[in-house]
């Protein structure tokens, strides 16, 4: 047992107590123990169904570094596999995305139709003779693949609980953000790509639980009149902890001030939230402004309502899912979709979208500053004061707001565990603690990790 | 001088009020209902279908958006580009096709280097502009710019410049 890893017994101690040893944003070996012992077990956002919407449509995704084709078979099943052919290794698909009926390896041409089946040898017959059975050369399936509301998730864990089981509490919110129209939420284009240099848990950390950094780090948009004066603005609400590390923050309006219900989005949808949600559903949602939170360990959402230009346009409103797949303790490339109700009106799906590329991707006024922020955690992480186990340097970080000071309410109509604030390190606290217990669970069946 | 010469020092003009970061001087140079956006690239077989995805952008701007960014920059807490970063705006490979007295399409390369803070290693952005420009009485405006990325995954950590 290596130094660092032998001292995750102390991170426990410390997250509990609101306090997060700096180390865990750089180490190289802490990175391939959160491979091997939560990237390979937790449940993956893949991509939406909207994405492959026909027989042969094809996308290719990565659960870290496992390369994924995922398609929609000639039937109009949703089927994932390792995008690596079984002869030689070799990555079989490199579009993005397309539609095929098979896809053959460049290497030596062993071919292989929408079911994974290796249907094509070249020459097979003469080299291989009648011994080889193909049936045992087909495609790798990805083990675990399910939907929920069109959003595909894969599991690279055999024995992993079902999806649900594993969103838990989340689903309820998830109803609300992708379940409240008759058909459903669209894909629009394709998810915006780009790399950070950044640890994972920074923007995981920062979706999930820091309502808190919006005073400072997008104050720019405070000063230019699109977000408002108060620096209490994004602590209004509840901050809601739920199970295996997921959380939320559902964001209301400040006491008094009017906001359209629904975060404003079409009247004309409005019937269709009252037959897909239920009444505590629909109460919640006709008062949010913001739901902005993660799904453990790497999705995050944030569905906000945003200007498009300047202070004086329309607030609108957009969801925007992202995965941050690590590359490495201190990179990530992240993946960003914005996803509009089928049922919408027109103009409304195009002042979404537009919504979004102002405020969010690579260009957004806001995410501009939080990926130059999050690329300077890691830079000032990787040192040997931030390093020291024994925390001789007060080498942690603070992660104390709210702690024993605020209190749950006990009249939330929905799931988990909600505090009267958004500004609060609860989410943060039970994210990391979870993430903690899991790089401490003993998933080997060989001797208990000894600390 | 040449309609050749005149575009491409117009197009050079306007890489140096970038990257010098006289953000209003540059937005003098876009026409009122300028149409300035950025598709994305993605990789397919190309034989098959065209790898721009043209319904989703890095930039998606009117001369409003482009005016609020530029603003934005002007502010005490744009901090992905507090302190400054540089940037050099190498165009070129720059054809002029004329479409009437008013008008001309201008097709460039680009190749945007960017450093940030003291990291010793630039960011870069490339690919081409497909530009329509529009002369008036006081000189050249830009009333189009489409900018096609080659990369379908950027390396910058953000798209904190224009292009």
């Amino acid at each position: 047992m290596s130094a660092e890893l032998s001292r995750l017994e102390d991170v426990l101690d410390k997250i509990k107590h609101g306090l997060l040893p700096q180390w865990v944003f750089a180490s190289q070996e802490l990175y391939q123990l959160e491979l091997e012992k939560i990237f390979s077990k937790s449940w993956q956002f893949l991509g939406h169904e909207s994405e492959i919407p026909n027989p042969g449509d094809f996308i290719t995704r990565w659960i870290v570094n496992d390369p994924v084709l995922l398609l929609r078979g000639m039937q109009g099943e949703i089927k994932a596999f390792l995008n690596s052919c079984t002869h030689r290794g070799t990555m079989l698909c490199v579009e993005d995305c397309g539609n095929r009926q098979s896809f053959t390896c460049p290497y030596h041409g062993w071919t292989f139709n929408t079911n994974g089946e290796l249907v094509g040898i070249v020459a097979g017959n003469k080299v291989y003779g009648s011994e080889m059975d193909r049936k045992e050369w087909s495609l790798r399936p990805i083990p675990r693949i399910e939907t929920i509301h069109g959003m595909i998730f894969g599991c690279l864990d055999p024995n992993a609980p079902a999806l649900e089981t594993y969103l838990g509490g989340l689903k309820w919110y998830l109803d609300i953000m992708l379940g409240r129209t008759d058909k459903g939420l669209e894909v629009r284009g394709v998810p915006h790509r780009w790399i950070v240099n950044t640890n994972w848990k920074v923007s995981a950390d920062n979706f999930g639980g820091d309502p808190y950094h919006t005073a400072m780090t997008h104050h720019s948009t405070v000063e230019l009149g699109i977000s408002p004066r108060d620096p209490m603005f994004a602590s209004y609400g509840h901050q809601i902890v739920l199970e295996n590390g997921h959380g939320i923050n559902i964001i209301t309006a400040a006491p008094g001030l009017k906001m359209p219900p629904y975060q404003g989005l079409p009247e004309v949808l409005w019937p269709e939230f009252e037959r897909n949600l239920t009444v505590d559903q629909l109460k919640v949602f006709s008062e949010t402004v913001v739901m902005v939170g993660t799904c453990f360990p790497n999705l995050s959402w944030v569905s906000p309502m945003h200007g498009t230009g300047g202070s004086d346009e329309p607030l609108t409103n957009f969801v925007n899912f992202r995965v941050w797949r690590p590359l490495g303790p201190d990179r990530i490339e992240v993946w960003s979709w914005v996803m509009i109700d089928k049922d919408a009106p027109e103009d409304f799906k195009e002042a979404s979208y537009r919504s979004y590329i102002a405020s969010f991707g690579p260009s957004g006024t806001l995410e501009q500053d939080d990926t130059e922020i999050w690329t300077r955690v890691v830079d000032a992480s990787r040192g040997f004061m931030a390093f020291d186990k024994d925390i001789q340097f007060n080498n942690v970080l603070n992660y104390l707001m709210g702690l024993d000071r605020v209190q749950p309410v006990d009249d939330w109509p929905g799931p988990g565990i909600a505090y009267p604030t958004c500004y609060l390190d609860a989410i943060s606290r039970a994210f990391y603690t979870h993430w903690v217990e899991l790089l401490l669970k003993d998933t080997s069946n060989k001797s208990p990790i000894r600390v | 001088m040449s309609l050749y010469q005149e575009i491409v020092d117009f197009l050079c003009y306007e890489a140096e009020l970038l990257d010098e970061r006289r953000f209003d001087e540059w937005l003098a140079l876009l026409d009122d209902e300028i149409v300035y956006r950025m598709p994305l690239r993605i990789t397919r077989d190309i034989k098959r279908a065209s790898n721009i995805v043209d319904n989703m952008t890095f930039f998606e701007e009117n001369k409003q958006s482009l005016t609020t960014r530029v603003r934005r920059l002007e502010t005490a807490s744009a901090w992905a580009e507090i302190p400054a970063t540089r940037t050099r705006h190498f165009i070129s490979n720059i054809r002029v096709e004329p479409v009437d007295s008013v008008y001309v399409k201008a097709r460039s390369y680009f190749q945007v280097l960017r450093t940030r803070r003291s990291i010793p290693e630039p960011e870069q952005v490339f690919g081409e502009r497909h530009d329509v420009l529009k002369q008036t009485k006081d000189g050249w405006r830009i009333v189009e710019r489409v900018i096609y990325p080659d990369q379908p995954v950027l390396m910058n950590v953000n798209l904190s410049v224009f292009l």
